[in-house]
């Protein structure tokens, strides 16, 4: 094609074209088939270009809970109410296709709201992160950590145990407890009781550990410090260190150098039985094994229980692009990962097995089929971050009657729901957000207050819903507590209920109209599922959380 | 219009099959018109005539295809939309840039052709628009959005028109020919 001709094309389609070239396209286009399809074509580009610009599911939007585009369409709605106005005035049909094209701009009306644009920016409080704990025994009044936290502005105590803390400023710390300490910024420590090793790289040079009368001021590697009820004393392992106030003031501490502060302590060497880095690891890997056999043994006690409905330990998964089901309805209900799944830790540690969904097109996809008279769903999950205005837990493709959505609403509020009547919808009004809402297909979703923010990020949570239509309850437990209790209404009564083809992580409409998805994976980590046929007990949840706990919780 | 023995109760029945039948093929409507027009404004002014036009005829609607009757709507509804852009772009023809009627009449037979393609079409877009980068994406789109032009975000941007009509060019010139191969891809595919 000649470039010339091609931009003659573009010209027109851009609408600004010279009448004389106009006059030259329209004699090439009748000359030539080529530049007529070559015109087409362009066209043809530039109507999808605007159609995907315009796409109201892009990520900049919102959508309603179910946006369900496979089987109802806006104008499915609308039919009738303006078929009556046409049947009146044949003419109202120019209103009625104008009605139309409105639609097209706000399908189902749909509640959609733009994200502001001045989102604030997620702040969290910390200056260092709690990297990994062993055997500890949290002291009376202190708050209880879990590996991963990140540690804002003040007091840690605990009784036995092993603690690693990173700073913020690359300086890493292992305390073993007994101990006492309050950080109090990426770049200073307060200790007041206990023995820690400070391992403090080249980025960390500067990093001041306050014990006793004195500031310990690192200027490179590694030091031990040992700080009792009288006194304190200082042990330069590796480099050099610097005293900066009381009576060593401005004294500098090189390689086997030991100095008292204030007294008190008399161990001459200070770093001997403290443990390393190397050293905890291996222990927490020790632990981790054993609790990973503690919850093997559980869960193949689970795998015979016979109201299960499927079971997919994954964490016991190593490898294949299938997740197993271990109940005993068999290899049928295998769930089989779909895209970009990553295999990844689990909540025992790199032993054990996590399935990630970072990434949109992640999912598992399973099948179950049959009908129950309630539903048990629980699950074992790591979150980094409530990306999505909705996040999949496990999701049936359809949403159709009797099906069950199970997901976290980026205020980190839990939402379980079951499809009551996909041929209706509903309309009301959401206290919760001040607002009236509309749904395609009538259904109810249950909430629990928020459980999870970004400051949770990392950590393991044992989710449980219970929908029971017999006993018209609908309970959620985050581990193993339950936080939402909620009575089925006559309205939202429905039964029996269905699951069909799912998804876990992710949420499959295989049947839409269009090549759109709502982007709902969740951004984190799997590792245990169940489901079971029948309401368990509050008891029985409490157990499922207790038993497969990880280490530290 | 009516048949002698519609009720209205089968008109309303008719009514609902037109809506959706219309509301279905809204989008290869809406292309097959801008085909044919060389300029966008009138094309909404057409969509709306074609539409009363179809509903006023829609009782001789006879599906030649009963598998596909939706096709034939679709086929059916071209017809009469080329008259109404025939006869819009007749009405206007001294004050605006608008195709000859013998351009209209090549155009039509193959617009109609792509249009049946259309959700292909798209799909390569989709497609090819994924190898673009972010800022290349962004730029294409947004000279595409509704409302937008090159022209508007050349002024916002406070780039050059020229420079920035250039690189919108090559942009959808790369596009054309990843479409162009996908869909001989897909075709070859079966």
């Amino acid at each position: 094609m000649d470039s010339n001709v091609r931009e003659l094309i573009f010209r027109a389609v851009d609408q600004t074209i010279s009448p004389e070239d106009f006059e030259r396209l329209q004699t090439e286009i009748e000359r030539s088939p080529d530049v007529r399809a070559e015109y087409l074509r362009a066209i043809n580009l530039c109507q999808s270009l605007g159609e995907i610009a315009s796409e109201p599911t892009r990520e900049s939007f919102v959508d309603t809970v179910a946006p369900r585009p496979h089987k109802e369409r806006w104008y499915s709605k609308s039919g009738w109410l303006l078929a009556t106005a046409a049947m009146l005035f044949v003419v109202s049909s120019v209103a009625f296709w104008l009605g139309l094209q409105k639609g097209i701009e706000s399908p189902q009306e749909r509640v959609a709201e733009r994200v502001a644009d001045d989102v604030i920016e997620a702040r969290l409080a910390g200056h260092a992160t709690l990297r990994r704990v062993v055997d500890v025994k949290w002291s009376e009044g202190a708050v209880r950590r879990l590996e991963g936290d990140v540690l804002p502005k003040g007091a840690i105590a605990f009784d036995e145990g092993v603690a690693e803390i990173d700073l913020f400023c690359g300086a890493t710390l292992i305390f073993e407890g007994p101990a006492e300490l309050e950080i109090e910024s990426d770049w200073s420590v307060r200790v007041t009781r206990g023995r820690m090793r400070a391992t403090v790289p080249p980025a960390a040079r500067g990093f001041v550990v306050k014990a006793s009368e004195s500031e310990i001021v690192d200027l490179g590697t590694e030091f031990a410090l040992e700080v009792g009820t009288q006194g304190a004393r200082v042990e330069v392992i590796d480099g050099e260190v610097k005293l900066r106030g009381g009576t060593h003031d401005g004294k500098h501490l090189r390689t086997g150098e030991t100095q008292s502060l204030g007294g008190g302590v008399n161990r001459d060497r200070v770093s001997s039985g403290l443990s390393t880095s190397s050293e905890i690891g291996q222990r927490q890997q020790l632990a981790e094994t054993q609790r990973f056999d503690q919850w093997k043994v559980t869960s193949n006690k689970l795998r015979s229980d016979p109201r299960m409905i499927a079971y997919f330990p994954i964490a016991e998964s190593q490898e294949g692009r299938v997740v197993r089901n271990a109940s005993r309805r068999g290899k049928s209900l295998d769930g089989l990962l779909v895209g970009p799944v990553e295999r990844t830790s689990g909540r025992f540690g790199p032993q054990s097995a996590g399935l990630e969904f970072d990434r949109p097109g992640a999912r598992v996809r399973t099948r179950l089929d049959g009908t129950f008279d309630a539903f048990t769903f629980t699950c074992w999950v790591r979150i980094d971050s409530l990306e999505h205005r909705y996040n999949a837990l496990f999701m049936s493709d359809g949403y159709e009657t009797g099906e069950p959505h199970w997901q976290i609403r980026d205020d980190g509020r839990l939402m379980f729901s079951v499809m009551v009547d996909d041929t209706q919808d509903v309309r009301f009004y959401n206290r919760r957000d001040q607002r009236v809402v509309k749904d395609a297909g009538k259904h109810r979703v249950y909430y629990t207050d928020p459980f999870w923010d970004i400051s949770k990020s990392g950590q393991w949570f044992h989710l449980a819903a219970v929908y029971s239509p017999a006993e018209r309850s609908v309970n959620q437990y985050i581990n193993g507590d339950l936080v939402a209790s909620d009575e089925i209404t006559d309205e939202f009564l429905v039964s029996p209920l269905r699951i069909g083809a799912a998804e876990i992580g992710n949420w499959g409409q295989p049947f839409r109209s269009t090549q759109w998805f709502a982007v709902r994976n969740l951004n984190g980590t799997i590792d245990e599922l169940a489901f079971f046929g029948t309401p368990l007990t509050a008891n029985e949840i409490n157990s499922l959380y207790q038993q497969g706990k990880p280490l530290g919780y | 219009m009516n048949r002698p023995n519609d009720s209205p109760k089968d008109r309303e029945q008719q009514y609902d099959e037109f809506v959706v039948l219309l509301a279905k093929h809204d989008l290869p409507l809406r292309r097959y018109v801008r085909a044919l027009m060389p300029s966008p404004d009138g094309v909404d002014d057409v969509l709306q005539e074609t539409a009363l036009e179809c509903w006023k005829k829609y009782s001789d609607f006879q599906p030649i295809d009963s598998q596909e009757p939706s096709e034939d709507f679709l086929r059916w509804a071209c017809v009469i939309a080329r008259f109404k852009a025939l006869s819009w772009q007749r009405d206007r023809s001294r004050d605006r840039l608008v195709f000859r009627e013998s351009v209209i009449e090549l155009l039509s037979s193959d617009a109609l052709r792509t249009v049946l393609g259309h959700e292909e079409e798209r799909r390569a877009v989709s497609a090819c628009l994924q190898e673009l980068s972010v800022e290349q994406r962004r730029l294409v789109l947004s000279v595409h959005s509704p409302g937008e032009s090159v022209a508007r975000i050349a002024r916002e941007t406070g780039q050059q028109t020229r420079r920035l009509y250039h690189r919108v060019n090559a942009l959808r010139d790369r596009l054309l020919k990843c479409v162009e191969q996908r869909l001989a891809g897909e075709a070859a595919d079966g």
